[in-house]
């Protein structure tokens, strides 16, 4: 049936769906070819409307292996053309199925390049997906009505609801405050052997501290979170005490912790050929990354033994914070990398922190 | 720099495309170059693109005497293909680079022998833990019997150090093992052959790898093959990026990717990385490492907008990629890896119909000549736009018109028919995709169709859905062809979305393509038009290209300024190559030049008129009616350069002029009678020239009235061709009847024609430039081989080597008057064939011919540029060019054949062009300039030994004199029974051979030993003996130098005279141009 998606400043596209359906959101474009999966499982993504750029999605089906939690998150997912078949040994069904047992929407049939060149200009924006409702001034009341509703954590959704800790693992204990942790980086901290001790968003300092744990990670998870600015005064006193790492917005509650501020980027950086630089050196990486929040380059000049050691080349943004006196690392790209193909250089570096004698063991 | 020579099967001009980004990126830095490359049609030979420019021999001594003149600082072996990577391996092999301190940048020689040795290779793998199918080495014929026995059939045999699988294939059984072992050993420069088990049936996936000295490495893209392993990639249907990969599988690609470039130490470069991997249970293989640019690396640049060619050159003078820019969002730097939003889809052209003989199947030695690239923002669009691009006469998956086997026969298909089907899906073939069609038709399921082929079932239900669509389409069919179009709107939308042709859909509702596009120009369905951008919309890039699709909104930048459009060629075939791309590219600077924007339109991946900085805007469009009316109803330009595409574009002029459009230069009138038989006669008589007698005929009883009328032999050729496609010369009237149908099948509804053939001319090609007024003579150059060898296989000399002053005057009024008479503005190429000194014309093509780009390096005026400006309204005498240029030196035109991929071919020369590629050589007197363009040619033109000779009647007597010079020069000669009589008679001692079948050791049995260096062997007539077919075919195998001809097999005596005499010098082209040149008004 037809659908569309109306933005909040107007601008609206046709598009197709194949149910009934009528969602809000703020509208996010990643670049990425493959991994709608694992996009639509991410609780970082959870309330948004998913467009993706890469026109034929679905091919490969959906293997339950591959999602990110136990749930799909996203609002909604917006693409050009979904496939009629899947064709993959490891798929078990097809996306439209999950989507729908998901009661999550997917429309079809858009121009998602000019939806992505439109919200490049112009973003960021909310927009609203509809089955129902065509008329403009209707529309974009309801994206009015959205945007008037008081800002509410999502926190409570994403995050483990008690304390759970890795059963198989004897390895050393590090805590892990959840913010939306991905199965990505859960399977990545498992595989350098740490027993992992998984702490819901609200946990205290002192809570934390009392596992002994030898390190802090402060998981990925949904941005601008109205919760975020308690979670930083939460794990502040923790700052010095023992190495921690912060991965994506759990960097950003780092820094907030150390008294920096973030800032929004136009267009956020969503899709997996990022390339970072570090700085004085021609040695960079390419990262996944999804964040459209950065810490506010001149907010850090005040802190003291805080390093940026990693930017965006394209955009100079910073990427990556380190403080060696503190042992805290934050990181703004996602060191997650799915397959066998192994940890990411900044969990070496953490594991490193959190017991010096730590070898890389070999793959 | 070394370029890698001649256009052959397996290296193209993608070369010349990397070869020419090279030069520019190695400008930008400052460096000074110096480049070395055979191939006179290249733009990266053009003077202006390095520093210094020789045309040479690529071989070692070549390249020895080179380096100790110039003493270059490094030497970079990865943009000139196989061949420069070869080279400069076996020149540090032999001490070269030592002795004179050069270094190998971009890859050093350990990495080449690390990705090329298969020994090194395999245990570089076996390092890193990267798994590789079981497989052995061999050097001998017995060891690689054994390994292959031991391992069990099929197999896969890879020469070490070749060049688009070349002396590779599939054996199924012990005979197809020992001939390819054979074949192998011999064609590899090291003699080495990896016998490796077959992973038939796998999904073929390649990846693009970038790696900088401080460790950087990106990834440019993935490519998926449609056809799975078993097919040479260069041969199979590509897609990009990989379409049916999880990004677990993705990661691990390219993590192995990044494994693999460190492994090998690729420090500043790149590499294409082939995997195989099993659909059933995901594991991965690593099947070959490239450590070069190539095939694959232009695909993927232009699939993506990210020039590897210049990056990687870059990268091999020590910059890392941060500190690259990317030029085409100009708001990135190389360090970043390109994304895409749409899909792309490569095709391959084929050449079978040239070589009957030849089994038309696919397998691991490389057959395309050429490629097509389309772009859509679904599989179904790119597929369909490809199908298009190859310029097959196809509009789309069928549904054109065209289809072999009817949707009635495919109704209910009898037994025989679905046999075929099968068949032709299970064996990989040049027309698979339309027997997929055929199968879905005929009802096979897709479970049943992949299991015959082995194509992913996600590509499968694609052609599925376009069939299906198709069907609904037939739904609205009119009864007649006047009835209104019933098609509901949104149905055609789908059908543009989906990529159907106007054409496509006006065969499926019986009515006018016109009809079609009207009520599409009326619904406003009109293309729209996306871009290349390497970030999926990221960014907004600042010289992006564009492909039209089916959107809402068009991203099209069309400017105010003044603008011409460009048609380019198209994929290369024989007999329109890399040629029609230089003078297209010469048009786009000229055009700059003049201040006007050049707008480029072609399909070709591999040339440089498709990158990205050649035009100033680049449609990425087939060349088809409709896709070139969307761009000039979009950008409205004041004209439209169709004469230097080759026949492409000259085809589509009328139906262009028709619709409105101002073709530029000569008229599309004067187009028409040039190429109209009857029109063009009446022109020859009214000059008063000479053309050999001549008759036009639709039928074979016409066709047997005039043949008899003219006198045998004849020339029997269809009308509106190119490359002398089923062209024949009949000598007796009982072979007239096959040859007329032929030809007839090929013509379609043009006439056929009939000409008088006059045999032993000599045939003499010339290059006019004109403005309308005024006309200079760009070249005379005259064939070596006589008559009746294709314009595009003759080996030729510019300037004229046997030509009498008198006849010359004749040629150059004829030429003159002719262009007065057609009006000739922008370029014109002439035929002539001069018997007992008469003149005649043989075809005038108001056209760039293929022969431009070496004429005008020869005479150092760049003829594409200035016919450009002729037709934006300068003149000649503006451009200070008016007189005739007689270089002081000679240039020797040599082509190179594709017969060693054609196992069992006869490799005579005919009408009918088989070449894919050409050399020059050039020196200040013709024997050396020949002996050099048969050394580039490939041709291991021996000093000493043995040769063979077996002789037509007719060439008896000219055959006694190479004979008495070859023996004075010490050869010793071996003869057949016939031609060993009349030496004999001349007192030229001579070993006769007997007939294969008579007795042995024959000749057969000799070449297999070695023994023979050199074979003499003009064919005795049309239908070949046996004897001459086995010999000729086991030439190519051995790598036998060998021609067909009289007039060949004098020039190669003098040559190797010459040869043995004195050392080859070499001069740059630069230094040529200096030499003072004779000039004729």
């Amino acid at each position: 049936m037809k659908a569309i998606i109306y933005l909040e400043d107007g601008k609206s596209f046709n598009a197709q769906s194949s149910m009934d359906t009528e969602r809000l959101g703020e509208v996010i474009i990643n670049t990425a070819v493959v991994g709608y999966q694992e996009m639509i499982t991410d609780p970082a993504n959870a309330g948004k409307i998913l467009v993706l750029t890469y026109p034929l999605i679905g091919n490969y089906g959906i293997a339950a292996q591959f999602s990110e939690s136990a749930k799909i998150w996203v609002s909604a997912l917006a693409v050009k053309e979904k496939s009629r078949i899947y064709s993959h040994w490891q798929a078990k069904e097809s996306l439209d199925t999950f989507l729908k047992k998901g009661a999550t929407p997917i429309i079809y049939n858009l121009d998602t390049r000019s939806l992505t060149v439109y919200l490049r200009d112009n973003g960021p924006l909310v927009g609203i997906i509809s089955t129902q409702e065509f008329e403009t001034k209707k529309l974009a009341d309801k994206i009015n009505k959205f945007k008037k509703q008081p800002a509410k954590s999502l926190f409570p959704e994403v995050s483990v609801k008690k304390v759970k800790i890795s059963s198989k693992i004897k390895g050393v204990t590090i805590a892990v405050l959840d913010l939306g942790l991905t199965q990505g980086l859960i399977k990545q901290l498992e595989s350098l052997n740490f027993k992992l001790n998984i702490f819901p968003y609200y946990a205290s300092g002192k809570e934390i501290l009392a596992v002994k744990p030898k390190g802090l990670i402060i998981s990925n998870g949904p941005e601008n979170d109205p919760y975020l600015n308690t979670l930083a005064e939460n794990i502040s006193p923790l700052i010095g005490k023992l190495p921690i790492l912060g991965v994506a917005s759990g960097c950003q509650v780092l820094a907030l912790a150390l008294g920096a501020k973030l800032a929004r980027l136009k267009f956020g950086h969503r899709g997996v050929n990022y390339p970072i630089a570090r700085p004085g050196t021609f040695k960079g990486e390419i990262t996944a990354q999804n964040h459209e929040y950065v810490i506010a380059n001149n907010s850090l000049r005040k802190i003291k033994d805080l390093k940026v050691t990693a930017y965006n080349l394209n955009d100079h943004t910073i990427e990556e914070i380190e403080s060696k006196k503190l042992k805290l690392i934050g990181v703004q790209y996602n060191p997650v990398t799915t397959g066998f193909c192994g940890v990411n250089e900044v969990l070496i570096k953490f594991s490193k922190l959190v017991k010096p004698a730590f070898r890389r063991a070999e793959r | 720099m070394i370029g890698s020579g001649p256009i052959v099967i397996g290296q193209a001009c993608e070369f010349d495309y990397s070869g020419s980004q090279a030069c520019k990126a190695l400008k930008e830095e400052g460096y000074y170059t110096i480049l070395v490359n055979s191939n006179p049609a290249t733009i990266m030979t053009d003077p202006g693109l390095a520093n210094v420019t020789y045309i040479e021999p690529l071989n070692i001594e070549v390249l020895t005497k080179i380096i100790a003149k110039e003493r270059p600082d490094a030497i970079l072996p990865t943009l000139g293909g196989q061949t420069g990577l070869n080279l400069v391996f076996f020149l540090m092999q032999t001490g070269v680079l030592k002795k004179y301190g050069v270094e190998s940048i971009g890859s050093s020689v350990e990495a080449i022998a690390c990705a090329e040795d298969r020994e090194l290779f395999k245990q570089a793998m076996q390092e890193i833990g990267v798994a590789m199918p079981k497989s052995g080495i061999a050097t001998t014929l017995k060891a690689g019997m054994k390994i292959g026995l031991e391992m069990g059939f099929p197999l896969i045999l890879r020469p070490a150090y070749c060049l688009g699988g070349n002396g590779g294939g599939i054996a199924y059984n012990q005979e197809e093992l020992e001939i390819l072992l054979t074949q192998g050993i011999e064609t590899s420069p090291v003699h080495q052959v990896l016998v490796e088990q077959s992973v038939l049936g796998w999904k073929e996936i390649e990846f693009e790898v970038m790696r900088d000295c401080a460790d950087n490495v990106i990834i440019v893209t993935s490519m998926e093959n449609v056809d799975p392993m078993g097919v040479h990639t260069g041969d199979s249907i590509v897609v990009a990026p990989a379409q049916t990969l999880t990004p677990e599988e993705y990661n691990n690609f390219t993590f192995l990717c990044k494994k693999i470039i460190r492994k090998i130490n690729i420090s500043g470069g790149g590499a294409n990385i082939q995997f195989a991997q099993n659909p059933d249970d995901g594991k991965i293989v690593i099947i070959e490492v490239n450590p070069r640019l190539s095939r694959s690396s232009a695909l993927a640049s232009k699939a993506t907008g990210f020039p590897i060619a210049r990056v990687a050159t870059k990268l091999a003078v020590g910059l890392t990629l941060p500190e690259v820019m990317n030029q085409v969002t100009s708001k990135t730097t190389s360090f970043f890896e390109p994304t895409v939003d749409y899909c792309v889809f490569k095709i391959c052209r084929f050449t079978f119909e040239k070589f009957p003989y030849a089994p038309r199947v696919l397998n691991t030695s490389m057959k395309a000549v050429g490629e097509a690239m389309s772009i859509g923002r679904n599989f179904k669009e790119a597929l369909q736009k490809g199908m298009r691009s190859i310029e097959i006469k196809r509009f789309g998956f069928g549904a054109d018109g065209e289809d072999k086997i009817t949707d009635a026969e495919l109704k209910n298909p009898e037994p025989l028919l679905l046999q075929e089907i099968k068949d032709k899906v299970r064996i990989p073939n040049d027309e698979r995709l339309f027997y997929l069609r055929y199968a879905l038709k005929a009802g096979l399921s897709i479970d049943e169709i992949y299991s015959l082929s082995r194509i992913d079932r996600w590509f499968l239900d694609n052609l599925k859905q376009l069939v299906e669509l198709e069907e609904k389409i037939k739904e609205f069919r009119n009864a007649k062809e006047e009835d209104e179009l019933k098609i509901p709107l949104e149905l055609l939308a789908q059908a543009k979305v989906d990529g159907f042709s106007d054409h496509q859909i006006a065969f499926l509702l019986q009515t006018k393509e016109a009809k079609v596009r009207q009520l599409r120009k009326k619904s406003s369905l009109k293309a729209a038009y996306k871009l290349v951008d390497t970030c999926g919309g990221e960014f907004n890039a600042k010289r992006p290209y564009f492909y039209s699709t089916q959107e809402t909104k068009d991203e099209a930048r069309v400017s105010k300024n003044k603008k011409v459009v460009i048609l380019g060629g198209g994929p290369n075939r024989i007999g329109q190559g890399i040629e029609f791309d230089y003078c297209c590219c010469h048009a786009a600077y000229a055009l700059k030049e003049e201040g006007v924007d050049s707008i480029m339109v072609n399909c070709n991946p591999e040339t440089v008129s498709t990158d990205y900085d050649t035009s100033d805007r680049l449609y990425f469009e087939p060349l088809t009616f409709e896709d070139i009316m969307n761009i000039i109803e979009l950008e409205k330009p004041l004209g439209v350069i169709v004469q230097f595409g080759g026949q492409t574009p000259i085809n589509l002029a009328v139906a262009l002029r028709q619709a409105g459009v101002n073709i530029l230069g000569t008229s599309s009138e004067s187009i028409d009678i040039a190429e109209d038989r009857k029109r063009f006669k009446q022109l020859i008589n009214k000059l008063g020239l000479l053309q050999p007698n001549s008759g036009t005929v639709f039928t074979f009883a016409e066709a047997l009235k005039v043949a008899r009328e003219i006198g045998y032999p004849v020339l029997v050729r269809p009308s509106y061709v190119l490359g002398g496609r089923a062209m024949e010369i009949v000598y007796e009237e009982d072979l007239l009847e096959r040859f007329i149908k032929e030809a007839a099948e090929v013509s379609g509804e043009h006439p056929i024609l009939i000409d008088k053939f006059l045999e032993d001319a000599i045939e003499v090609d010339v290059d006019l430039i004109g403005d309308g007024e005024t006309f200079v003579i760009g070249g005379i150059l005259e064939h070596i081989e006589q008559a009746g060898v294709h314009s595009g296989d003759a080996a030729m000399t510019l300037p004229t080597y046997t030509l009498s002053p008198d006849i010359l005057k004749k040629i150059r009024e004829a030429s003159y008057s002719l262009a007065k008479e057609l009006h000739i503005v922008g370029l014109m190429n002439i035929q002539y064939a001069v018997k007992d000194a008469k003149v005649y014309i043989l075809e005038v093509n108001p056209r760039a011919s293929r022969t431009v780009p070496l004429v005008s390096k020869v005479i150092g005026v760049p003829l594409a540029k200035l016919a450009t400006k002729i037709m934006l309204g300068k003149s000649l005498k503006d451009l200070g060019f008016t007189e005739e240029v007689i270089p002081q030196y000679v240039a020797v035109k040599e082509s190179v054949f594709p017969f060693n991929r054609f196992p069992g071919v006869d490799v005579m020369l005919g009408p009918e062009m088989k070449s894919t590629g050409e050399v020059m050589g050039i020196d200040l007197d013709f024997s050396s300039a020949y002996i050099k363009s048969q050394l580039a040619a490939g041709q291991k033109v021996p000093k000493k030994g043995n040769v063979f000779i077996s002789v037509h009647d007719r060439d008896k007597r000219d055959v006694v004199f190479i004979a008495k010079k070859l023996k004075d020069l010490g050869f010793h000669l071996f003869a057949s029974s016939g031609t060993a009589s009349v030496l004999e008679k001349n007192n030229i001692p001579v070993k006769v051979l007997p007939k294969i079948s008579e007795g042995r050791p024959n000749i057969l049995d000799l070449m297999k030993d070695g023994k023979i260096q050199m074979v003499i062997n003009t064919p005795s007539g049309r239908i070949p003996r046996e004897d001459e077919v086995k010999i000729r075919s086991q030439v190519i195998i051995y790598n036998i130098p060998y021609t067909t001809t009289i007039f060949g097999a004098q020039a190669t005596v003098n040559g190797i005279e010459t040869y043995l005499k004195k050392d080859l010098g070499i001069k740059s082209l630069q230094e040529y141009h200096k030499i003072k040149t004779k000039k004729v008004k």
